[in-house]
């Protein structure tokens, strides 16, 4: 059991790192954007294995779902010409240095935690009951502010993407 | 066995690249896209730290993460298209109204 979770973690954590690398390296938009799909459906998988299933499963028909859709529509219809290669010079240069140093950093952090492994929990933790009860219950405010969110971002992309005020 | 490092170096690597893609990547949309993968990674952080501490509160600040990146989502996406639409390409270059 606990080599078999191993070693689906293994394989979902894999395919999220190829999937991030080929989003960030790949020159091809689309392709760059097909490897951010393979990405969000091994964090789905991910999600599940942390025993939060339900949202394993938001995250992909949400993320690599209605998100990417939409992304992907976007690129093939307005963004189709492929990329060149990228900007050379001080930035790249200072990008990779920024971003491989914040890893090295984050390393460093998990090494200096003594974190141990996960603790054994009852079978209904992470269920959808529970986790429905905490969202209505304890975090009511913010849940209603989100719908509110949700509206307003709506209500904005309609407004931002018109041709023009008449 | 799986401990919670497992997922922390998972999460701290992905954040890391896509750290270097937001910065690197010229498209505004695969800049835009590389912002979402730090989120998820973010999200993995959460979740994995809540599960540790046997706590669902991980799990709903994860749920308010997806709901704001969706929001976020709608916005980014409708003014990436009308950038697009004014300046005919999505260079990130082409953004310098207000440069110095």
């Amino acid at each position: 059991m606990s080599t078999l979770l191993m070693v689906c973690f293994l394989v979902a954590a894999f395919t999220a790192f190829v999937g991030a690398l080929m989003l960030v390296f790949h020159s091809r938009p689309m392709a760059a954007a097909l490897g951010m799909v393979l990405s969000m459906t091994a964090f789905g998988v991910l999600y599940a294995m942390l025993h939060v299933p339900f949202l394993g499963l938001f995250q992909i028909i949400v993320y690599a779902g209605a998100v990417m859709v939409m992304v992907l529509f976007i690129i093939m219809s307005l963004d189709a010409k492929e990329e060149g290669p990228e900007v050379g010079g001080l930035q790249t240069f200072t990008a990779y240095v920024a971003g491989l140093g914040l890893i090295a950093f984050l390393m460093l952090t998990v090494r200096k935690s003594s974190l141990g492994v996960f603790p054994s929990v009852e079978k209904t933790f992470g269920s959808i009951k529970s986790f429905g009860h905490l969202l209505v219950g304890n975090y009511a405010v913010p849940f209603e502010l989100a719908s509110l969110l949700l509206v307003g971002a709506m209500v904005g992309a309609i407004v931002i993407s018109r041709r023009r005020w008449q | 066995m799986i401990s919670l490092g497992h997922y922390l170096v998972l999460a701290s690597f992905i954040f890391g690249i896509g750290a270097i893609g937001a910065l690197t990547r010229k498209s505004a949309i695969l800049v835009f896209l590389c912002i979402e993968l730090m989120l998820n990674s973010v999200n993995l952080v959460l979740l994995g730290l809540g599960f540790y501490m046997k706590s669902l509160d991980g799990a709903v600040f994860a749920f308010f993460v997806m709901a704001v990146s969706a929001a976020e989502a709608a916005v980014g996406v409708a003014i990436i298209v009308s950038f697009i639409r004014r300046r005919r390409t999505s260079s990130l270059d082409a953004a310098n109204l207000l440069k110095w």
